[in-house]
């Protein structure tokens, strides 16, 4: 068939018809494409409306338009609607192109007319370029083109016979450019000499032919596939069989070398504007919309004017498909048929399924985005730019997912037949549950505008603007996220759960989101995650610890964030980039990254991090330098920056937020915790944050607290008493508060103190600080214990294995797990951080080797 | 039930706190009832009169809902539906008496009660070869029990469900026969043989490999819920109460799907505490109280558990006092405290003190007495009580009228002494049972 197309014959009127089909129909795809108004504008020149209306106003001017008007006063038709059309702001590639098209040849036929064919000359040189370069964009051979050239053509003619008969000689230079034109015009012409023919041997009918094509296909169908006879040559009725023909070359070179995508992309999109067919042009747009992603498979991104086509497509497919929801169907789980042109058989409901997969299509399509987020600079316009795309994709996501709704039964969602609804609404989590609820609702928003007041989703209603905005939000990703978890494949169920997490707790719901993440035994599994998990397993335990220390979590934020905070790969863990030496990016590497508009502002996450590790640090350094410093692993990072930071010998003012931290920390440690508190709140980065002045004001709350236990920790050697009132002063505390953060002090034996109800004031008892030798011998103390209840715990585990059902020790293995979650609340988050090496076998991926063998001679037992 | 009357804001607090709605969610109808019949404290009668006929409105008490019904509409005709059913209830006595009686006879025999063995299995086929008890009639057995139940006859209930019980092997039913046996004892107050099934229970439940978590965890919250009524009406109740729910499965079990269970956790550890508070068990009962209460406290708090963060979390002893007060009306109000209100208050009075007294040096006597909700003189005289009993060393100084507390340094040969103390002896006894493990 290619072969054929190609070989065009000049004396095959069938395939010479059918090449100017596609021609023609690629003009309808570019109007198409153009705005509703460009449409009905540009119609009238071309004449290929399908409206009898329009048909009999066509045939009007046709009439006028036979060859002595367009020798008067062509020009005139052309320029008024070349007025028209300056008057438009926005075009497509296509648009401007045709604009161009069409003035040039305005200037031929100008300049031709005035006889001067030097510019006639230099000018269809230019209009031929045009063409060549039309055509190189997929966008084939322009009516207007041919119908110029004709003329030109006939015009040559005209003069050479004018020439004759007058004998008058032209000057040289204007009869040799004369003679240019005329070769070219021959060489042209014999090109698409087919074309002039029929354009020269009926106007209107060129100009009418593809409102005729359907009618003529209309009947086959109803035949059920019968190769129509040649009847329709000269209207150029498709035959159903070539259609089919078409596609089975096609897909016959799919994945081959050397093949035009190009062409077969322009073939297919002619085909679609020939049949009004539903099998047809399910078919077509099932082959035609992997095409166009294959033909930018190698670059960088898809170019947005090829993506947009590819939306148009889809959202085509799929408004095909609703249209006749009671006959056919698309599904991954349809039976392949033997061949392209039969039919599926119809299922009991009378719904043909064919084999194909709409959310694949929108997956890739979505894939394709999120590349060209990838790779424009995020601080460009451009990017932007793009970023207002993403209503486009989500609308279509919705639009998908109302469509895998309606061919599904809400009984199905939890089996196979729902994972393609779970891989799309998957994709609709995953643009949103990093946004807040505001994002969110006005994407919602956008989307059930364009999609219209029928539409309802099964999953969540569809937003009205009664519908109270937060509440929305968070009940829209609680189903989405209710879906997926009932999915059987377990990668949905995570995902679904760390989105629902980072959810949470983006919306300052910690203990929701910390419940959630527990209960979801994520923790012990993730090391053997795929990356892109763990990457979104990282980023919901950053938000998670974010979340903790906006709502004055202080140990839980520090906790959460530490690992992340001082890594040095932190960019990576969060797939916010990748390290600066790394030796070589491959492509996967790259497409692991997060667009921009994603990202956790890491400035953010160290400014909390800080802070958090100050108010836990100052006073655990100030209570016993040397005893608590190798207690504490954690939070080694802070001192080591502190000391750093000590050392330096001048001390300018704080730049960074790291300064600021520091300068803060060094303050409280000499108990100024005003300046310390004003210094951290003149860093700028909180001002990300949406409560900021809550959190200031918490921050506040917290030095103050944390400047007395520094103060009392490092008093507490040469002072004997110290009076609480004068303490309540100099803290801005009220004394009951006082008493309580000194009562809590000596309770848990920080500090040798007792008060003293009477004087108010607080009696330090001297006399037992201890020397580094009593130190370490109580440290040694300690350890000892530790070791002795660990060889306990472990031998009460074999013990516990060997008499199962034992009435005391009911808490078998099975059991204890499933609701161990809260019992180990304060089990420590720790981020995978062994996401991205190669080689794992950590520690903890051993012990959970061992683990499992433990449970599995449980079991067997 | 203390009948004393509670002043209107006192039974805004009760109301506040009132548990009723969120237990009966994991309790049968008929042990509801004693729950909703105690709360004529804080609702008028009507109102619980109307909710003890909705609640049993569905069991076959007819005699019952009717005199209930005339309560509530003097004058009005019984719904048709209520004679229907009595009409219902008593053919189905009829049948299923006539029915199982057989049964029964011949279980009552002393010679089949010598045949009975341990294997059910073997049971089974004896029963059917000799007597011809099949299957269908031990599934009679079950359903006459649950009739019984249902229209109110708990003894005879009880037995037939364990005669079921020794018959059957399906383990489902036997499940729900030990539930309704455990119901049956716990309203005819038979508490002890109610612990015995609450046991029985417990080890159905934990070693049953259940296939579904979820039912694993209903029942055990069922378990939780009905183990109250028993723990908290025998002696030592409170400690075997502390007991199971500090298990780590039945606490996290509160967790996470009952923690308003905490209040009841509160109350058995502060009403046990020893006079000393240095008992280990207590201690690390108290921790692990703390950390829960502390825990969960954005899901649940109440009185109960504010009071145990105020005086151990803030270390706000004012805040504690006050809390005592409405833990006192909670208390009352409450089905299940009720009885034991003036021990906890004591308890918990001590346990304020001993963290006053670890704390401070010198305390004021006046302020003391106050905050313990005692004269001075009568605070005087409890912690002169107080020294005597727990040996403490303190010494109150009358003319100032302040009491001294001796904090004696605590020194770092003993810390190191303290906490190396058992070690030797701890590792020996592993040591122990490794060889002894190995050698058998």
């Amino acid at each position: 068939m290619t072969s054929r197309f190609f070989a065009a014959g000049y004396s095959d009127s069938d395939s010479a018809s059918e090449e100017e089909l596609v021609s023609s129909s690629e003009e309808e795809e570019q109007l198409g494409s153009s705005s509703d108004e460009d449409q009905s504008e540009s119609d009238s020149e071309f004449g290929s409306d399908s409206d009898d209306s329009d048909d009999s106003s066509d045939d009007d001017g046709g009439r006028i338009r036979g060859p002595s008007y367009f020798l008067k006063k062509s020009h005139d038709d052309d320029d008024s609607s070349d007025d028209e059309d300056t008057k438009k702001v926005v075009k497509s590639a296509k648009d401007k192109m045709f604009d161009e098209l069409s003035s040039c040849i305005d200037i031929v036929s100008l300049a031709q007319l005035d006889g001067d064919w030097i510019k006639v000359s230099s000018e269809f040189d230019r209009l031929v370029r045009l063409v060549n370069r039309a055509q190189q964009q997929n966008m084939g051979v322009p009516k207007i083109y041919i119908k110029a050239v004709a003329q030109l053509d006939k015009a040559i003619t005209d003069v050479q016979e004018a020439e004759k008969e007058s004998k008058k000689n032209m000057n040289a230079s204007v009869a040799k450019s004369f003679n240019i034109v005329r070769q070219r015009i021959k060489k042209v012409a014999k090109e698409h000499s087919a074309q002039i023919q029929l354009f020269r041997a009926d106007e209107d009918a060129f100009d009418r032919e593809t409102s005729e094509t359907p009618s003529g296909t209309a009947t086959p169908s109803i035949d059920g596939f019968k190769v129509v006879g040649k009847d329709g040559k000269a209207t150029g009725t498709p035959e159903v069989a070539d259609v089919f023909k078409t596609l089975e070359t096609i897909l016959a070179s799919r994945g081959k070398k050397n093949v035009d995508l190009a062409s077969q992309i322009a073939e297919l999109e002619g085909l679609l504007l020939e049949t009004t067919v539903p099998f047809q042009l399910i078919s077509i747009y099932l082959m035609l919309i992997p095409l166009r992603f294959d033909l930018y498979g190698r670059s960088a991104y898809m170019p947005v004017a090829e993506w947009k086509l590819a939306e148009k497509n889809i959202t085509a497919l799929l408004a095909v498909l609703e249209a006749n929801a009671d006959k056919y169907a698309v599904t991954e789980t349809g039976v392949a048929t033997e061949d392209l042109s039969i039919e599926p058989k119809a299922n009991d409901k009378g719904v043909k399924v064919m084999i194909g997969s709409v959310a694949s299509l929108v997956e890739r399509l979505d894939d394709e985005l999120t590349k060209s987020w990838q790779s424009i600079d995020p601080h460009a316009t451009e990017y932007v730019e793009r970023l207002k795309d993403e209503s486009l994709i989500y609308t279509l996501i919705v639009k998908c997912q109302l469509y895998y709704e309606s061919i599904t039964p809400a009984s199905e969602f939890a089996t196979v037949a729902g994972e393609q609804l779970a891989r799309v609404v998957l994709r609709r989590l995953d643009h949103i549950y990093f946004k807040p609820s505001k994002l969110i609702i006005y994407s919602e928003e956008v989307a059930w505008t364009t999609l219209g007041g029928k539409a309802e989703s099964v999953v969540f209603g569809k937003y009205s603007a009664s519908s109270e905005d937060s509440k929305y939000a968070s009940g829209l990703i609680d189903a989405l996220c209710s879906v997926l978890y009932k999915q059987p494949n377990s990668v949905f169920r995570k995902r679904a759960v760390l989105s629902h997490i980072y959810y949470y707790a983006f919306n300052d719901e910690y203990f929701k989101a910390r419940d959630m993440l527990l209960m979801s035994h994520l923790q012990s599994a993730i090391h053997t995650s795929d990356t892109q998990l763990q990457v979104l397993f990282n980023r919901a335990l950053v938000q998670l610890g974010l979340c903790a220390f906006r709502s004055g979590l202080i140990a839980e934020a520090q906790q959460a964030l530490q690992e992340i905070a001082t890594s040095p790969r932190q960019k990576e863990l969060l797939g916010q980039g990748a390290q600066r030496f790394q030796q070589q990016q491959t492509q996967v590497d790259k497409q692991r990254l997060l667009p921009f508009h994603m990202h956790i502002n890491l400035e953010l996450l160290e400014c909390c991090f800080y802070t958090a590790s100050l108010l836990i640090e100052v006073p655990a350094i100030a209570s016993s330098p040397e005893y608590s410093r190798k207690r504490q692993q954690s939070t080694r990072s802070f001192r080591r920056t502190l000391e750093y930071h000590e050392r330096q010998i001048f001390e300018g003012p704080p730049e960074n937020t790291r300064d600021y931290i520091m300068d803060a920390s060094v303050a409280l440690q000499k108990g100024d915790w005003l300046k310390a508190s004003d210094l951290l709140n003149s860093i700028k980065i909180w001002g990300l944050l949406k409560n900021q002045d809550s959190v200031k004001a918490m921050l506040r709350e917290k030095l103050q607290v944390e400047g007395l236990r520094t103060y009392l920790f490092t008093c507490k050697s040469y002072y004997e008493k110290l009076s609480i009132a004068s303490l309540a002063a100099k803290f801005e505390l009220p004394e009951r508060k006082v008493n309580a953060v000194i009562s809590k002090m000596i309770y848990s034996e920080e500090i040798n103190a007792a008060l003293d109800q009477k004087a108010g004031c607080i009696v330090f008892i001297q006399g037992v600080e201890i020397t580094k030798l009593q130190e370490l011998a109580l440290t040694l103390a300690d350890k000892a214990v530790q070791m002795a209840e660990r060889n306990e715990r472990l031998a009460a585990g074999g013990h516990q294995n060997n008499q199962i059902g034992h009435q005391g020790n009911n808490n078998s293995g099975n059991s204890n797990n499933t609701h161990a979650h809260n019992s180990n609340s304060n089990i420590k988050l720790a981020p995978v951080t062994g996401a991205l090496q190669s080689a794992p076998g950590t520690i903890s991926g051993a012990l959970n080797g061992m683990d499992r063998k433990y449970r599995k001679n449980h079991s067997r037992k | 039930m203390s009948e004393s009357e509670l002043s209107a804001t006192e039974v805004e607090l009760a109301r506040k706190y009132d548990l009723t709605p969120k237990l009966t969610a994991f309790l049968d109808r008929h042990l509801i009832y004693p729950l909703i019949m105690a709360l004529d404290l804080i609702y008028d009668e009507n109102t619980v009169t109307q909710l003890s006929y909705d609640l049993l409105k569905d069991t076959y008490m007819v005699k019952f809902e009717k005199s209930k019904f005339s309560n509530l509409y003097p004058g009005k005709e019984f719904p048709k539906e209520l004679l229907e059913k009595e009409e219902f209830v008593q053919k189905e006595l009829v049948r299923l008496d006539e029915k199982t009686k057989e049964t029964l006879n011949v279980l009552a025999q002393q010679s089949v009660q010598e045949h009975l063995k341990q294997d059910k299995e073997y049971n089974r086929q004896f029963l059917e070869k000799e007597h011809g008890i099949t299957e269908e009639k031990v599934l009679e057995l079950y359903e006459f029990g649950q009739l019984q139940y249902n229209r109110g006859d708990y003894m005879m209930a009880s037995d037939l469900l364990n005669n079921f019980r020794v018959l059957s092997t399906n383990s489902d039913l036997n499940i729900s026969a030990t539930w309704g046996r455990l119901a049956s004892e716990i309203i005819s107050l038979e508490w002890d043989t109610a612990l015995e099934e609450l046991v029985k229970l417990r080890e159905l439940i934990d070693s049953r490999s259940f296939s579904d978590p979820l039912t694993q965890l209903h029942h055990r919250t069922w378990v939780i819920h009905w183990s109250l009524f028993p723990y908290f009406n025998i002696e030592n109740g409170l400690e075997q109460l502390s007991d199971l729910f500090f298990s780590s499965t039945y606490l996290s079990t509160i967790q996470a799907s009952c923690p308003w269970i905490l209040r009841y956790l509160v109350a058995a550890v502060v009403s046990t505490s020893p006079k000393h508070h240095s008992s280990f068990e207590f201690q690390k009962r108290l921790r692990d109280l703390i950390r829960v209460v502390s825990q969960e406290q954005y899901e649940y708090q109440d009185p109960l558990t504010e009071f145990i963060r105020a005086l151990y979390v803030d270390f706000d002893f004012e805040a504690a006092i006050a809390k005592l007060t409405e833990v006192e009306v909670v208390i009352k109000a409450d089905f299940f405290l009720s009885n034991g209100a003036g021990q906890f208050l004591e308890s918990a009075r001590h346990l304020i003190f001993g963290v006053y007294c670890r704390v401070h040096e010198k305390m004021d006597l006046q302020q003391l007495s106050a905050s313990l909700n005692l004269s001075k003189d009568e605070g005087e005289k409890w912690i002169a009580n107080l020294i005597r009993d727990t040996k403490m060393d303190a010494k109150i100084n009358e003319s100032e009228g302040t009491v001294i507390m001796n904090h004696p340094a605590n020194s770092v040969y003993q810390q190191v002494i303290k906490k190396t103390k058992g070690l030797s002896f701890r590792s020996n006894q592993i040591l122990m049972a490794a060889l002894q493990k190995e050698s058998s």
